[in-house]
């Protein structure tokens, strides 16, 4: 096992140090940020100052090892758009995306579960089609579509519900079921198909020859081996929750990492790009690794045949 | 026991009730907490020489300026740190009488080293104001004869420096702590900014929003009708409408296409009028303008060929109205007394376009890049564009849209890497020395690279307005430009765009006043 977890570390390890080579570059290609942080009656001399205050006169190898150097530490550099360092915001931010994340992810669990296995027990049903039409909703609409008619009818007419901002619980609601709803899909897809498989299997057939109670069967029996792919889905996703909720954040004016990327980019902030980006990475890495080894500590060949 | 327990039902009823009619009616009390809700913060920078003109909508209530304005723009005595000030016959030295008795938010007196000490800070070398390069050339030295006395020395005889250091133009006039810097370094400065201003500063949550806290009693609005006063950065619109209406800001930043949803629902409009003129030019080549838009006639053509109307109306709903002169900064106008005629006002005339391409020799028309992209405040941009290049379309034109994004297009016009392109801008409105200030950059050959003009008598004028020390002059100077840049067809100016901005319904009297990237809140909060 450990052999394995080592392998798994090395793999993620080298993907993160390719993934500072990409974005170290294609930040850069986007263009020149200055053109965005200088007003537009900024002289060449401006330019030159600002160019060296703020180490973009330096060649692109002495800055790329400056920023892998550093980043290893924690220190991703100063903003150039906010002129903090970049580790202090990604401190303020990525609390509120997995606060955010998690909610989302309790949403979507609480639908998928009721909505996948209804759906199992009752296949070809109305229900069954009730709850894949649910679901599907919920990946086929766009996120920013649902996003905008929340806030406008459920907080902006109705005022059920706070429009944007962070305060208190009732702020997770609309942020968190957008996000969340887009999961559902995926969730009561796998668990569905996965109940099927099991309940057709033939220790659930013997467990009801047995006279065991259809409950203990459906929820006991069957649900807790058609888990594991769910599992695995739900690990992934909360990691991309995490870290794409870009939309989401925006419209709903909610502080996280993902609109910390989209200020990046579009002012071209280069410190805070590969922090977002190299924080992502290694979020997702460490996310698929203890996925991987969850799946090697419930299935024991996996490890094996690695 | 039952009747106690029937009289307690009826009394909490009773409270209920209470309680929800003294919500209904607002029986709250007044309110404490000023609430605007922008799209953008800008660079979310709190320290005066690092964040750009636009921080000013937040930063103007925490810092004092040497130099006051009044709302639409004019230097006040009432509004500044200075009371007064007076030039040497020469006009290389102006005194600044400072206001006595004013204090910093941390109790420290704010003295004439105070005012040096910023000045020097807010036009050094890392600053990146607008203006601190042009101020940095001009100055000299700044002196201190008295803790209520400041002298700025330039090296030229001028008339621009108290406007140069006032609220009207960027952040370079903003008064900052010399003691509190120097002890505790620029970096804490930046996270917990400390001004003179009515305002001081409570919290900064990048991202979601800056608080400040009223002090007692203020010299520019006596004592401050908010307790605090919140800035949230709300990106969506749709967002801050909500917030709107659920009463949880009280002013909101809004486009012109949703004023009518808002105003249907009774909430109050505010409009900056004219806050922009969206203007475009031709991009120019290494040696200057570039054909066919060198030729005059061509460039008149571009202009008759374009429904200025029509554009006002479709695109940007009616909330503009057709600009006549390129780079015209409408707000400088009464300034200098220059006087946009009708006989100005671009008609909308094809065949008498298409008379001026042919007679250039270019009947069968040429192609033209046009530049497309989204800028801040213009949402409407690409869709702008597009119509534009319709127009020229028209009148035989191959216009080619490039989409990019702004800063691309900045490169390629800084680099003149796209001579003849066209691009655009919605450039701020300003009084009449921002307006001399931006057509320094943009319409004088020696500012390359941000030149878009390159003619040698503009520039002949444009040198003599920073010299002259006569207004009269200056003022003659000014209108000169104009009427050049209108006669020359210097440019394609297309609209001015109002800039709509909804307050709750409960809220005071506010005149938005007509002050670059500044939405004057004293009013507001003005307790006098």
């Amino acid at each position: 096992m450990l052999r394995f977890v080592a392998a798994r570390l090395l793999q993620s390890l080298i993907a993160l140090a390719i993934v500072s080579v990409v974005v170290f570059v294609l930040a850069r290609a986007t263009g020149d940020p200055l053109y965005l942080i200088l007003p537009m009656s900024a002289s060449q001399e401006d330019f030159d100052n600002a160019r060296r205050y703020l180490g973009l006169d330096r060649p692109y190898v002495e800055q790329y090892l400056s920023f892998v150097g550093r980043a290893i530490t924690g220190d991703f550099g100063v903003s150039l758009r906010a002129r903090r360092p970049v580790s202090e915001l990604i401190r303020e931010r990525l609390p509120n995306s997995l606060k955010l994340a998690a909610f989302a992810m309790g949403v979507s669990l609480a639908m998928a579960f009721p909505l996948g296995i209804m759906a199992a027990v009752k296949k070809g049903t109305g229900l069954d089609r009730a709850a894949q039409v649910v679901s599907v909703l919920g990946q086929s609409l766009p996120t920013f579509w649902v996003a905008i008619l929340l806030v406008e009818f459920v907080a902006g007419r109705l005022q059920w519900l706070p429009a944007g901002g962070i305060a208190g619980f009732s702020s997770y609601v609309l942020p968190g079921f957008t996000l969340g709803w887009f999961v559902v899909a995926g969730l009561m897809r796998l668990l569905r198909s996965g109940m099927l498989e099991v309940l057709d299997s033939e220790y659930v057939k013997l467990a009801r020859v047995k006279g065991v109670a259809e409950r203990r069967v459906i929820w006991l029996h069957a649900l807790r081996n058609a888990l594991i792919p769910v599992v695995t889905f739900a690990g992934i996703y909360f990691a991309i929750l995490v870290t794409t909720a870009i939309v989401v954040e925006t419209v709903f004016a909610w502080p996280g990492i993902g609109r910390l990327a989209y200020e990046g980019i579009s002012s071209r902030d280069f410190p805070v790009i590969q922090a977002v980006v190299l924080t992502t990475a290694a979020i997702v890495a460490v996310v698929n690794l203890c996925v991987d080894c969850l799946y090697a500590w419930i299935d024991p060949r996996i490890r094996y045949a690695r | 026991m039952k009747r106690a327990t029937a009289m307690a039902r009826v009394f909490l009823l009773v409270l209920a009730l209470l309680g929800m009619v003294a919500v209904g009616t607002g029986w709250a009390q007044p309110k404490t907490e000023l609430t605007v809700a922008l799209s953008s913060f800008a660079t979310e920078v709190l320290d005066p020489p690092l964040g750009g003109h636009l921080v000013k909508y937040y930063l103007s209530m925490m810092f004092d300026y040497l130099v006051g304005t009044t709302p639409d723009g004019q230097p006040s005595r009432d509004g500044g740190i200075a009371t007064r000030w007076d030039n040497s016959p020469d006009f290389k030295r102006w005194t600044f009488h400072l206001r006595k008795g004013v204090k910093f938010h941390n109790g420290d007196e704010l003295t004439s080293e105070d005012v040096k000490f910023s000045i020097m800070r807010n036009i050094g070398k890392r600053s990146t104001t607008g203006y601190a390069g042009p101020l940095r050339t001009l100055i000299q030295d700044i002196e201190t004869p008295a803790p209520d006395r400041v002298v700025v020395v330039t090296k030229e005889p001028t008339l621009i420096i108290p406007l140069y250091l006032s609220r009207s133009l960027s952040t370079e006039g903003m008064i900052t702590p010399k003691k509190y810097i120097e002890s505790v370094g620029d970096d804490v400065f930046a996270r917990k900014p400390i001004g003179s201003g009515p305002y001081k500063f409570v919290e900064q949550v990048t991202g979601s929003h800056i608080t400040l806290t009223a002090g007692d009693n203020h010299w520019r609005i006596g004592t401050p009708k908010y307790k605090t006063m919140t800035f949230r950065l709300v990106p969506e619109e749709t967002t801050r409408i909500a917030l709107l209406r659920r009463g949880e800001v009280d002013v909101a930043e809004l486009s012109r296409e949703r004023v009518k949803d808002v105003e249907k629902d009774g909430f109050p409009i505010h409009y900056r009028r004219e806050e922009s003129i969206l203007t475009m030019w031709w991009v120019l080549g290494p040696d200057g303008r570039v054909p066919p838009a060198k030729d005059k006639r061509v460039r008149e053509a571009l202009n008759l060929a374009l429904d200025r109307a029509e554009i006002a109306q479709s695109i940007f709903g009616g909330k503009a109205d057709p600009a006549a002169v390129p780079l015209g900064l409408s707000w400088s106008f009464k300034d200098v007394g220059f006087k946009q005629t009708p006989d100005m006002m671009y008609p909308y005339d094809l065949p008498r376009a298409k008379k001026l391409l042919a007679d250039a020799g270019f009947a069968s028309g040429f192609n033209l890049d046009v530049y497309a992209y989204q800028l801040p405040g213009l949402p409407e941009g690409k869709t702008m564009a597009e119509a534009v290049a319709g127009y020229w379309e028209k009148l035989g034109i191959k216009s080619r849209l490039i989409p990019v994004d702004y800063p691309a297009f900045r490169k390629a016009w800084f680099d003149r890497s796209a001579p003849g392109a066209v691009g655009y801008f919605n450039i701020a409105n300003r009084d009449w020395i921002g307006a001399y200030a931006l057509l320094e950059k943009q319409a004088y050959s020696a500012s390359k690279p941000s030149d878009t003009v390159n003619d040698p008598e503009i520039d002949g004028m444009l040198s003599q307005v920073m010299r002259q020390t006569d207004r009269e002059k200056i003022n003659a100077l000014m209108r000169n430009v104009y009427t050049r840049l209108r006669s020359e067809h210097l440019g394609v100016p297309v609209v001015y765009l109002h800039s709509p901005y909804a307050t709750s319904k409960t809220l005071a009297k506010w005149n938005v006043g007509s002050v670059m990237y500044d939405l004057f809140f004293d009013q507001l909060a003005s307790g006098k």
